[in-house]
């Protein structure tokens, strides 16, 4: 009876591996655990901000108009349960094996969920604010810059809270699949899979976790916060 | 040559500016969509410049109604509603409201709540930051300027509420229901904060309230709505010098006479629903049928 170490490796198995990926890796651009995630950073910043934009438009297109929403929303809904690794196929097709390919994955897997999430809370604005922005002489653009745009703010921010967390799963996944310079973390996964070291495989995936959760943490629930505490919500 | 002596009356009677917040509404009807009977039906009224008028009446009776087609919300389907000989279309700050749940915008402190209307009108920061000055001390608020909105008692924020409105200056003030939501003592020191401002201002004023004992108090004149469809029932003209006594026997006897009137509309629309009402209990026999079918065989 022995640990099987390459089935569960132990904590400090995953320490060595951690002070492993740190070292340089010729074969891997220098030092994995600076190199990857930093690579990986850069494409969340850029796929994130596509896809709330997209995100967005869709979001308010779908509160504005209700006949767009009752024939797109099942199937947007429907494409939301779809696991956005699904996407790989028709990305490298689209899109080839590149950082474009990469950005597509990313951002179907979460501006669905982005725009479902704001649609959603849009809704929810109670109506007298309309009218009380009408009767005070808001009428046309003012009423969207300056009555329902802030009272979208507290449905924005849980949608920006739950879109981050889509785009950083999605391109995980996209990263493993399709392994473009410079290597993220999700590729750093796959090519650690091939040398065979259980240890290193959970360091990544252990810093896969931190950097979701240290971005939820410090930036998205925070604005959350400040949001719910102007809106005196809980 | 009788015309022309009516004339010269009428015109030596107008003073040199005239004043704002005349209502005209002329045969106004409205009629929400599929319904048999029209919400209000058939209403003329005229408020004159300055008046304090209360309308009351039963729930359903279109007392709201009757408000959000001055405020603008909605179009009658038939008749006019003019301002000042112009009418009313749309909603605007010269018919300010003054909502149930204040409406107050939670992203916005009490100051900027109170100045909405004055950006939107593109008025510059300082003409804003004077006038807001002015309004906090009106509604006794110089305090909490900056506070939020739910950082508010329920009576602070109908009076943020009524602050935003009157900035403006409009030439009516529509209330709806406004002190429904607030518990008795602080509804009572609110009576007393509105006929305050009312003798500042003397804003013409359209009041909605199911509550008799807020008629009497405030009103010059009151308006008893008619249910199903909604028509003019009564109109009491209020004498009383203000501030009011409550428990002088004229208001005694008014509170009187306006609940007796609403009283009977509503037992009228009861009457009604149950008219319209034909269940019958089943006659006894018809229950002994149904003995043998369980386990009758048995």
């Amino acid at each position: 009876m022995g640990w099987s170490d390459w089935v569960c490796p132990m904590p400090s198995s995953i320490a060595r591996a951690l002070r492993e990926l740190l070292e340089v890796w010729p074969l891997l651009d220098g030092r994995p655990l600076l190199v990857a995630p930093l690579a990986s950073i850069v494409r969340l910043g850029a796929g994130f901000a596509i896809s709330l934009a997209l995100g967005v438009l869709l979001g308010l297109a779908m509160w504005r108009w209700q006949e767009l929403d009752r024939m797109l929303g099942p199937f947007f809904l429907g494409l939301q349960t779809l696991p956005s690794v699904c996407w790989v196929p028709l990305a490298i097709i689209a899109f080839g094996i590149n950082e474009r390919g990469i950005l597509f994955v990313l951002v179907m897997g979460s501006f669905f969920a982005i725009a479902i999430a704001l649609r959603d809370g849009l809704r929810t604005i109670p109506p007298i604010y309309q009218r009380a922005g009408l009767m005070l002489g808001a009428s046309g653009w003012k009423l969207y810059r300056h009555v329902l745009l802030p009272a979208s703010l507290p449905a924005m921010a849980g949608s920006l809270r739950q879109g981050f967390s889509f785009a950083w799963r999605s391109l995980m996944g996209a990263e493993m699949l399709l392994l473009v310079r410079p290597h993220g973390l999700g590729s750093l996964l796959d090519a650690l899979r091939n040398v065979g070291n259980a240890g290193q495989v959970v360091a990544v995936m252990l810093t896969m976790v931190i950097i979701g959760m240290g971005a939820d943490r410090l930036v998205f629930a925070p604005i959350q916060r400040r949001v719910s505490a102007r809106f005196g919500l809980s | 040559m009788q015309d022309d002596a009516r004339v010269q009356v009428v015109s030596s009677a107008t003073p040199a500016v005239r004043p704002r917040g005349r209502l005209v509404l002329e045969r106004v009807s409205v009629r929400f969509d599929g319904a048999r009977v029209p919400v209000l039906h058939d209403i003329s009224l005229t408020i004159e410049p300055g008046q304090f008028v209360v309308v009351v009446g039963p729930s359903g009776c279109g007392k709201t109604t009757l408000l959000n087609l001055v405020a603008g919300m909605i179009r009658p389907d038939s008749g006019s509603i003019t301002l000042d000989g112009v009418p009313v279309r749309a909603p605007g700050p010269d018919r300010a409201v003054v909502f149930q749940d204040h409406g107050l915008f939670p992203w916005l402190n009490v100051s900027q709540n109170i100045s909405f209307a004055m950006r939107m009108a593109g008025a510059t920061r300082q003409q804003r930051d004077r006038r807001v000055a002015e309004m906090l001390r009106m509604v006794h608020l110089v305090g909490s300027a900056q506070k939020l909105v739910h950082e508010l008692s329920g009576g602070m924020k109908q009076r943020v509420a009524i602050a935003r409105a009157l900035v403006m200056d409009p030439a009516v003030l529509l209330m709806d229901e406004p002190f429904a939501a607030l518990d008795a003592q602080t509804r009572t020191l609110m009576h007393g904060q509105v006929q305050e401002l009312w003798m500042q201002t003397r804003k013409t004023i359209l009041f909605v309230t199911h509550s008799v004992g807020e008629a009497v108090r405030l009103a010059d004149r009151i308006i008893v709505l008619h249910a199903h469809p909604g028509r003019i029932r009564r109109q009491i003209t209020v004498d009383l010098p203000h501030p009011r006594d409550f428990d002088s026997p004229q208001i005694t006897e008014l509170v009187r006479l306006v609940r007796s009137e609403i009283e009977d509309e509503v037992n009228r629309v009861n009457n009604e629903a149950l008219g319209e009402d034909n269940w019958q209990p089943a006659p006894a026999d018809h229950l002994a049928d149904h003995t043998g079918d369980m386990g009758g065989g048995i």
